[in-house]
């Protein structure tokens, strides 16, 4: 791959004509002096590419990365002054509940950890967290929205989209943006495909999403033989050819002609980035690929890092389904719950930061976990789980020019609402792309009369956790 | 892998020469407050310090030219360093300056900020009317002369016939077209075609998606559950027949908005609403979010409104004055507040509410006579025969007398209506137990017996006799009293009972044995009447105003009380079981005899019959969008609306101001409000406020009118030259860009107006202009002279849109089914035009996402159109795209030669013969083993057959 040739999935002189017919002046304007100025004055950002591991529903961060021991000394206390209506159910407000899990210290950070993550805890000190993230709905589908494209209401690029679409894929014969998400049958996020659309940003952007059964993408598989295939190819390109050559050598037939020959190689790149039974036995037993608790998500970790080897810019992949006990929902029972969930995770997770790690690929790629709120340190009457909060919750980062091993940020004496070094969804989001080499203020596309931000008008890089 | 995108990208992304915009923008985003803050206090008017304007572009000019400027602010030697006091500027401020000069330091005409209301969207039409009949072609002729273009010679009448036939249909033209046109010499061929083509009802569903477009139209909520709107089609079905009858503009706009409110018992009007709510609504709303949702779904309504007619984006105003057009948060407040108790609803609509006035008119009109000669002959025939009857037999007149029931009370809530045949049919709540009493009055001067009936009803389950789910009743007791007035007599003994029919182990006899449990009941006799007879102890006389109360007690079982009862008394204890029964009074046994009556029977029956054929409504279901109904429902902690919209402080609902009353947009207001506002009729459940803001959107002389016709004229354009006069077809504000030919889209507009809106006749006479047929050929001379073809010097080759590339394929393939409206499916190997999938927002076809289709969650007035992989994948492996190229290649297969099959699928798929060589690369292909249907996919797959040109 030579260094000047643009490496697109699509072909490349249509988008820069679509750009320009869309009314996207502006748009690719501002991304190319943006572009010039991190090239020229400051450098590339250390992250090339993105792995977000989503823990869907809503994983409760004091039980898991931000511990709290003074819930065990108001176990069973009503919390005074509560706002009922911060959960989803504004009538089944337990008391406070401790956490039924224990913590220990790890690694040189001493990062308190939940016992259900053995694995993980051996990588805190790779993991850069925040605990003052907050963000602004208690209901899933806004709030993965909210996460996924800084807006709450449907119908925003995400973030892999505005990635995309501001750094291009490594790869022409793979989307440089892909989605895994269940393969045990319990759904796909609230929200579905939106969580990964493209919202107004051209659809080649939109996050291309495996399917969780038959072929993995649509339209991949051929009805002809290779070679009967081939020559049909080779019959539509000469009669193309005939007909560009009649029409000026117009730009959009020129792509559009290229486009089939990308599709061509993608029949065989994309079954073959998949493929991990290419795998050496010695890594799949790393991931737990074999392993019935977690072998579904260690397949995906383990296509991911396939996939971002490739050159895919952008891999998101969500554990657990829709909501409730399908996901890290816990409102019944939060020790079985998060149990089931952390065993699903922890080692495919504790294995991806290995492999990348041993492949040299973790200083450049940016690993994300978190889900799209926390939970309450209260128990949710009825059961011994808890409810929906949007006050705080956890995230962690790792490789891709994060800081390791610190903390960012803190939250009440027992987990409530974030209270020092608030991370607004912007922030994060102002903060990946800025690891990524991106002025959030200055990527921008215009669009029905206005140019739009994945940050909107607000968004503070998080300096603190820059490596 | 280590690769410098950056730098890669930047060649790729050369950008175009930036649009006014991009520098207006520019200058005023980076310079404006540097200048202002920083410079013109001294650098001003005529005074201006050293004689430097920095409040004029040539006084800025020369400074900026020779790098004085730059070095100034940077404190390079050799020139004073600016400004001379106070900080120097920030790192900021300098790079802004420096991009801007960079960019050649575009900039406004003046410092003094352009007042946006003289933007010129926001001004009257400029009257300059159009000379025909070549008064489109001229005004873009002598644009063209004055930048020294000319326009390219027409293209071939094949590849206009082509062109104009996916234009306005959206379908290929058949090889029989393509030969009859060919074949018309005579003057006006081409008008004909276009006749013809507009009259075609696949004009409407080519037109209706661009529509659709624009409305954000789909059939499901989206959000967490994204449940399905089964009844949405409605609306675009709406949109298809509006654009086949050629509906006016402003009425297609007026119904959109308040259908409800202009023309009620119009079908049509009531389906435009689903305008207002295709789009977005959260399926869960938690306590806390039920106002930010509301008003989230207010600013969609508002949003497309403004977006769709106007080309005005107001959501921005939402939490700050609009930064570049002249909308500020109040009057966004104010129109928002135009939709406060608008919501959705599934409404039975009457088709054809007038004919169905007529159709009941007259079935009463054959009616009348027939109730009447029954009436005449129970005047004047029946007393006397009764009296005969009476006289002559020897039969009993009646065993039983249905009492009149004065009262009946459910103690378990359920709802009890007493039946013209004197039953009691028992409705609403079923209790776990039940006691219904009923209250009668009887002229019988002596009771011995009651009979209770258990009967059959439509309504009951299985249709009863009881009110259990499986039909059953069970009744544990029965009581009777007779009282007086003012007291007196009480209880009566019952002390015998039978019935027609005993459930094994529950018999009659249960429910007069003192033990509030024991019942009787009739499992398995179902769906068929039953009935008892209870025997008093001794005959009780019944004196004058004395009542009989009758109480039934059910409560052996859950839910398990009688559907429809009917008590009977006699005053013989002999009174069999299945006696013949009449109402109380002489009424009754006249009532009763009559029935007996061949002469009454045939009279009745005439009746009977006509009442069976009574013409009923004809009912659609449709998802409208209006006030005081029941709205769609789905998990809210909340109402369905919020009483009032009030304006908010940086859009928080959390912080509320004062009331907003409905108004409109100020900077396109001349009149009062009362101009458009209208009292609201009496008993009306709908404000009128949707209805104001209609008429002032559609007022050209002091509403917006003007911009309304400007916008929608320049879609039009857009749609058949592949771009607008005014390029940002959804941005007419001070952002978009300018129109290139103002003069030419006002003449449009005012035209169009004068013309009554109908839009079938500007896009014949636009499709019947010379820029529009000229050739797509471009030298390098031309396209470097107008490489975006503002100028109109050739026709713009485009692809088609999704539905367009599916339905031709359909279409050649012979399969295309033409079944106009109706609701949709998301089968993907549908067989219709692809206007007719069911959209739902969490499962969109991807073989028209794959093409750009859009995910209907904004208003769209122009797609994307990308060239993706993925899109030749789906050429290339789809099973539609193969099914559909294997019925082609059945349409050209054997008998004919292979020449011949090519030639015959060249002209279905590209109106075109093939060349000799075309043919022998076509005939080679299958000779080496390539079939017809792989040959046929081929076609499918050129660019010649995806672009128009």
């Amino acid at each position: 791959m030579s260094s000047n040739e643009p490496n697109h999935f699509f072909a490349s002189p249509t988008r820069r004509d679509f750009l320009r017919r869309a009314g996207a002046g502006f748009g690719s304007l501002a991304l190319a002096s943006l572009l010039t100025e991190e090239a020229g004055a400051r450098g590339l950002g250390k992250a090339k590419r993105v792995i977000w591991l989503f823990m869907n529903g809503g994983p409760s961060h004091v039980d898991t990365w931000d511990y709290k021991p003074a819930l065990e000394k108001y176990d069973g206390k009503e919390l005074k002054g509560f706002d009922t209506t911060t959960g989803f159910f504004a009538d089944s407000v337990g008391p406070l509940m401790k956490s039924p899990f224990t913590f220990a210290q790890h690694g040189k950070s001493g990062t308190w950890v939940s016992e259900i993550f053995p694995k993980l805890a051996a990588h805190v000190d790779d993991m850069a967290f925040l605990h003052s993230c907050y963000t602004e709905t208690n209901n899933h589908s806004p709030a993965l929205f909210q996460i996924n494209t800084g807006m709450s209401r449907m119908g925003f690029p995400s973030v892999g989209a505005w990635v995309t679409y501001g750094l291009g894929s490594l790869n022409k014969s793979l989307p440089s943006f892909m989605v895994m998400y269940d393969t045990l049958g319990r759904g796909l996020p609230k929200g579905y495909a939106q969580n990964w659309g493209s919202g107004f940003l051209p659809g080649v952007f939109q996050g291309t999403a495996l399917n969780n059964q038959g072929q993995p993408i649509n339209d991949l598989e051929r009805k002809l033989t290779e070679p009967a295939q081939r020559a049909q190819l080779d019959l539509l390109q000469r009669l193309n050819k005939q007909h560009l050559a009649a029409s000026d050598n117009d730009p959009q037939l020129t792509a559009r002609i290229e486009s089939f020959e990308l599709a061509y190689r993608m029949q065989m790149a994309a079954p073959d980035a998949l493929e991990i039974a290419k795998e050496p036995q010695d890594i799949r037993d790393l991931y737990g690929v074999d392993k019935k608790e977690c072998g579904h998500f260690a397949r995906q970790c383990l296509m991911a890092r396939r996939l971002v080897e490739r050159g895919v810019r952008f891999v998101q992949i969500y554990s657990g389904g829709e909501e409730n006990e399908k996901s890290w929902d816990g409102h019944t029972n939060i020790v079985a719950n998060h149990r089931g969930f952390a065993a699903e995770t922890d080692q495919p997770i504790a294995a991806l930061l290995t492999d990348l790690k041993q492949r040299g690929m973790l200083d450049d790629t940016l690993v994300i976990w978190c889900g799209e709120f926390g939970r309450l340190p209260l128990v949710q009457k009825g059961g011994t789980g808890r409810d929906h909060n949007p006050h705080a919750f956890t995230c962690w980062m790792a490789g891709g020019g994060v800081k390791a091993g610190v903390h960012y940020g803190e939250t009440d004496e027992i987990g409530h609402k974030a209270v020092k070094d608030h991370v607004h969804i912007n922030d994060l989001h102002a903060t990946i792309l800025h690891l990524l080499g991106i002025n959030h203020e200055k990527l921008t596309y215009f669009f029905n009369g206005r140019n739009y931000r994945l940050t909107d008008v607000a968004g503070e890089v998080v300096k603190a956790i820059l490596a | 892998m280590k690769t410098l995108l950056p730098l890669a990208l930047l060649a790729l992304f050369q950008p175009p020469r930036p649009a006014t915009s991009d520098a207006a923008q520019l200058f005023e985003a980076k310079v404006r407050p540097v200048f202002a803050a920083r410079c013109l206090s001294c650098h001003k008017g005529t005074q201006a310090a050293a004689s430097l304007r920095l409040d004029l572009p040539q006084g800025w000019k020369n400074v900026v030219a020779s790098g004085t400027l730059l070095r100034a602010v940077r404190h390079e030697p050799g020139v004073a360093a600016m400004p001379p006091t106070g900080t120097k500027l920030s790192e900021r401020e300098l790079a802004g300056l420096t991009e801007w000069v960079k960019q050649g330091a575009p900039g406004p005409v003046t410092l003094a900020k352009p007042d946006p209301t003289k933007h010129w969207s926001f001004q009257p039409l400029q009257k300059s009317p159009l000379r025909s009949p070549d008064g489109v072609e001229a005004m873009l002729e002598a644009k063209r002369r004055e930048l020294g273009l000319s326009r390219n010679a027409p293209a071939p009448k094949s590849v206009w016939l082509r062109r104009v036939s996916f234009d306005l249909i959206g379908l290929p033209p058949t090889p029989e077209e393509i030969a009859a046109f060919l074949a018309d010499k005579a003057s006006g061929a081409e008008s004909r075609v276009v006749d013809r083509l507009l009259t075609s009802p696949r004009f409407g569903e080519k037109w209706a998606r661009h529509w659709l477009d624009l409305a954000r139209f789909a059939e499901s909520h989206g959000y967490e559950q994204d449940y399905d709107r089964p009844n949405a089609y409605t609306y675009r079905d709406f949109v298809i027949k509006a654009f086949n009858d050629d509906l006016p503009y402003d009425m297609f706009v007026k119904w959109q908005l308040a259908g409800d409110e202009f023309a009620p018992n119009n079908p049509q009007a009531l389906f435009a609403t689903g305008f207002l709510g295709a789009g977005t609504h959260a399926t869960q709303i938690t306590k806390s979010q039920v106002e930010k949702e509301r008003y989230d779904e207010l600013d969609d309504m508002l949003s497309v409104t403004t977006q769709a007619f106007l080309g005005l984006t107001v959501g921005c105003a939402r939490c700050h004055d609009h930064k570049y057009d002249p909308i500020p948060t109040k009057d966004y407040y104010r129109m928002l507040a135009t939709f406060t108790k608008t919501v959705r609803s599934d409404v039975d609509v009457p088709l054809d509410p007038d004919g169905d006035k007529t159709k009941l008119a007259a079935w009463e009109k054959v009616k009348e006579p027939l109730v009447t000669a029954r009436a005449a002959w129970e005047r004047e025939k029946l007393p006397a025969k009764l009296a005969h009857w009476v006289a002559t037999t020897s039969r009993k007149p009646a065993e039983w007398v249905f009492p009149k029931v004065e009262k009946a009370v459910s103690a378990g809530g359920a709802t009890l209506a007493v039946q013209p045949d004197s039953s009691v049919l028992v409705t609403g709540t079923n209790p776990e137990h039940e006691t219904l009493t009923f209250t009668l009055k009887t002229s019988q001067k002596k009771l011995a017996a009651l009979r209770i009936e258990a009967l059959t009803h439509p309504s009951l389950v299985k249709s009863g006799p009881g009110r259990a789910t499986n039909g059953n009743f069970a009744l544990s007791n029965v009581w009777v009293r007779v009282e007086g007035p003012s007291g007196g007599f009480g209880g009566v003994k019952l002390t015998s009972a039978k019935a027609d029919f005993e459930q094994k182990g529950l018999p009659v006899a249960a429910a007069i044995d003192g033990d509030g449990v024991s019942s009787w009941a009739i499992d398995p006799q179902f769906g068929k009447s039953h009935s008892a007879v209870f025997i008093l102890e001794s005959p009780v006389s019944i004196p004058e105003g004395f009542a009989v109360t009758v109480r039934l007690e059910f409560n052996n079982n859950s839910g398990h009380g009688m559907g429809r009862p009917r008590l009977a008394f006699a005053e013989s204890a002999d009174a069999p079981l299945d006696g013949f029964a009449v109402a109380d009074g002489p009424e009754g046994l006249l009532q009763w005899y009559k029935t007996l009556d061949l002469e009454w029977q045939a009279l009745n029956t005439a009746v009977e019959k006509h009442d069976a054929v009574r013409p009923g409504p004809t009912l659609k279901k449709a998802m409208i969008c209006s006030e005081g109904v029941t709205a769609i429902r789905t998990h809210t902690q909340g109402g369905d609306f919020l009483e009032n919209t009030h304006f908010l402080k940086r859009g928080d609902p959390n912080h509320k101001g004062d009331i907003a009353t409905p108004s409109f947009l100020g900077v396109l207001t001349h009149a009062a409000d009362s101009t458009w506002q209208e009292k609201m009729p009496s008993g009306s459940h709908t404000s009128y406020q949707r209805r104001a803001f209609a008429n002032w959107l559609t007022d050209t002389k002091n509403g917006a009118g003007s911009l309304l016709a400007r916008v929608i004229v320049n879609r039009l354009w857009q749609r058949l030259y592949g771009r607008g006069i005014v390029a940002t077809p959804s941005d007419f504000g001070t952002m978009g860009e300018r129109p290139t030919h103002p003069e030419l889209l006002d003449s449009l507009a005012t035209k169009l107006i004068s013309g009554g809106w109908h839009l079938k006749p500007l896009l014949k006479e636009l499709v019947l202009t010379e820029s529009y047929r000229q050739s797509a050929s471009v030298s390098s001379a031309k396209a470097k002279a107008d490489p975006d073809n503002r100028w109109l010097s050739r026709f713009s080759r485009r692809r088609l849109e999704a539905e367009g590339i599916r339905d031709a394929m359909l279409f050649v393939s012979g399969q295309l089914d033409t079944t106009l409206y109706g609701s949709g499916t998301l089968d993907e190997s549908m067989k219709r035009r692809g206007i007719y999938f069911f959209l739902k927002r969490s499962k969109l076809v991807p073989f028209l996402v794959a093409f750009d289709a859009p995910n209907a969650l904004q208003s769209i007035g122009v797609r994307q159109s990308t060239t993706v992989a993925p899109q030749a994948l789906i050429q290339l492996n789809n099973l539609q795209a193969r099914t559909w190229a294997a019925s082609f290649a059945k349409r050209v297969e054997a008998p004919y030669a292979p020449a011949e099959s090519l030639r015959r699928a060249y002209l279905l798929a590209l109106g075109r013969t093939p060349t000799a060589s075309e043919i022998s690369d076509g005939v080679a292909y299958l000779n080496k083993g390539g079939t017809l249907t792989d040959f046929c996919q081929v076609l499918f797959s050129l660019n010649e057959f995806s672009y128009v040109q």
